[in-house]
């Protein structure tokens, strides 16, 4: 309990030294898709705030991050672990500028999709999306001061 | 004389046997409920980097979305098809209703045996609708009547129950006839085009949304008329050993069994089962199927005089129909 805490601390204590220097704003949103029908009659998809889900349903996680800082910065990686209770929908991860892994084993180690394996009652099998545990954004260059950076994932509540 | 006038249904061990081969099938598609109503599922995004060499993490705001519930409902037929006469009371259709929602919820029950499609109108019994509540499959004295806003079911996620709906059969039937009948279920919270919400009537307050199913859910059973009438009758001739008619030891009682189908339809693999009577011995080599002898061994021929259990008199008369005319079977015993 103890080194949790002194975690928890440490953690505070640097994103309130990176404010001061100047850093990344992180904000994150969850919304599902809406069908709406636009003023030329034609349905279109968008994504709304969400509450409550019901089993089933599909939500879209974005993720905004922003160099409010005076300084580029660098070896930028986006974390973001999957709940429990949501299936990751395959393919859906995305983020322009930047390669996506995931993690099976509660974030400890990530690789391509396709590299992760799974074992289950002694057998190993290829890892699916119901395996992922964390999904991580690693970007190409640096992010200048002002820019701004996306990522985004879908899931379906189980 | 001894005159006994018989009206079997046939194929009822069939209809048994179907029903328990549909049970069977149906114990493997458990549905699951998906996520507990109720349940927080939070969010919290993080970025690691690198500002002139030193390295940062800052953690992005908390997201949190609640899980609503789900109305669900599926209804399955348990039944297969039931075989009825015309003017029978209190047919069963076994249907089992499921909620595949993932919170608790209050389910309506109604019939209707006016469907499109079929040759009779099953007539609703008085009540129409019961909880087998004794598990049985059919109507049982143990089972509890459904009592509209009274007992309504209230099933937990995942939870089933089995629910029998009860018709009359009515009297202008003929063989072959089928008469349908429906079982709906309903979630009391609402039905409606997948996606409908309920605001704050879920459990605990969250939002109740309409399933995939509509919340509503409906199956239709049938009744098929198979109405074989067979006529079975007995008759005893007594010859005691002084030339007279008196049953006393000694005497040779000469039965004479008459079976005829007296209706369309077939009875199918048609098998007269007759026990020895007590204090009386069967004798040997006496059985005939009109007029034509059928040996006591259990072999080939189409009888036998079975010793295995209580001895009796077995002969099979095979697919019989109207058109068979009557079959007679003789045998005789000697009264100890």
């Amino acid at each position: 309990m103890k080194i949790l805490m002194s975690v928890v601390f440490l953690g505070l204590s640097f994103s309130a030294i990176a404010q001061e220097e100047g850093s990344l704003d992180i904000r994150t949103v969850v919304q599902k898709e809406e069908v709406v029908v636009n003023e030329n009659g034609e349905s279109e998809n968008r994504l709304v705030a969400v509450e409550s889900v019901v089993p089933g349903e599909r939500v879209f996680y974005t993720i905004t991050f922003t160099n409010v800082g005076d300084e580029p910065a660098e070896n930028i990686v986006i974390t973001n672990p999957i709940s429990a209770e949501l299936s990751y929908v395959e393919g859906s991860a995305f983020g322009p500028g930047m390669d996506v892994e995931f993690s099976v084993d509660g974030g400890a180690t990530f690789a391509d999709a396709a590299d992760l394996t799974v074992t289950v009652d002694g057998e190993t099998r290829a890892a699916g999306p119901d395996d992922f545990t964390h999904i991580r954004w690693v970007m190409q260059g640096e992010l200048n001061s002002g820019s701004q950076g996306t990522a985004r994932f879908a899931a379906v509540l189980n | 004389m001894n005159v006994a006038d018989l009206k079997r249904r046939i194929f009822r061990s069939l209809q048994s046997a179907a029903f328990a081969g549909v049970l069977l099938s149906s114990s493997g598609s458990a549905l699951a409920a998906g996520t507990a109503v109720g349940t927080t599922i939070q969010n919290t995004a993080t970025v690691d980097f690198t500002l002139g060499g030193t390295p940062l993490t800052v953690s992005s705001n908390t997201t949190t979305i609640v899980v609503a519930e789900r109305l669900d409902i599926v209804v399955t037929l348990q039944s297969g098809q039931v075989l009825v006469s015309a003017n029978d009371v209190n047919q069963a259709l076994l249907f089992t209703v499921t909620n595949t929602g993932n919170g608790t919820e209050v389910i309506l029950l109604s019939m209707d045996s006016v469907i499109a499609g079929d040759q009779f109108d099953p007539t609703p019994a008085v009540p129409e609708i019961y909880f087998d509540t004794d598990g049985s499959g059919d109507l049982s004295p143990g089972d509890v009547a459904y009592n509209p806003g009274v007992n309504d079911p209230n099933l937990v996620a995942d939870a089933s129950v089995d629910i029998l709906i009860v018709n009359d059969i009515p009297g202008a039937v003929v063989n072959g006839d089928i008469g349908r009948s429906e079982l709906t279920a309903a979630a009391a919270t609402g039905t409606g085009v997948p996606g409908t919400v309920y605001a704050g009537q879920g459990d605990g307050g969250t939002d109740a949304v309409v399933g995939a199913t509509g919340a509503e859910a409906a199956q239709v059973g049938e009744y098929l008329v198979s109405d074989i009438l067979i006529n079975v009758v007995k008759a005893q001739l007594v010859s005691d050993p002084f030339g007279g008619t008196e049953p006393i030891p000694g005497a040779t009682i000469s039965y004479t069994i008459t079976v005829d189908v007296a209706s369309v339809g077939v009875a199918t693999a048609s098998v007269l089962r007759d026990p020895i009577p007590n204090f009386s011995t069967f004798v040997p080599g006496s059985i005939t199927l009109n007029g034509v002898p059928i040996t006591d061994a259990i072999d080939a021929d189409a009888g036998e005089f079975d010793t295995s259990a209580v001895p009796t008199v077995v002969v099979r008369l095979g697919d019989l129909t109207l058109a068979d005319g009557i079959q007679t079977v003789v045998f005789e015993v000697r009264i100890d």
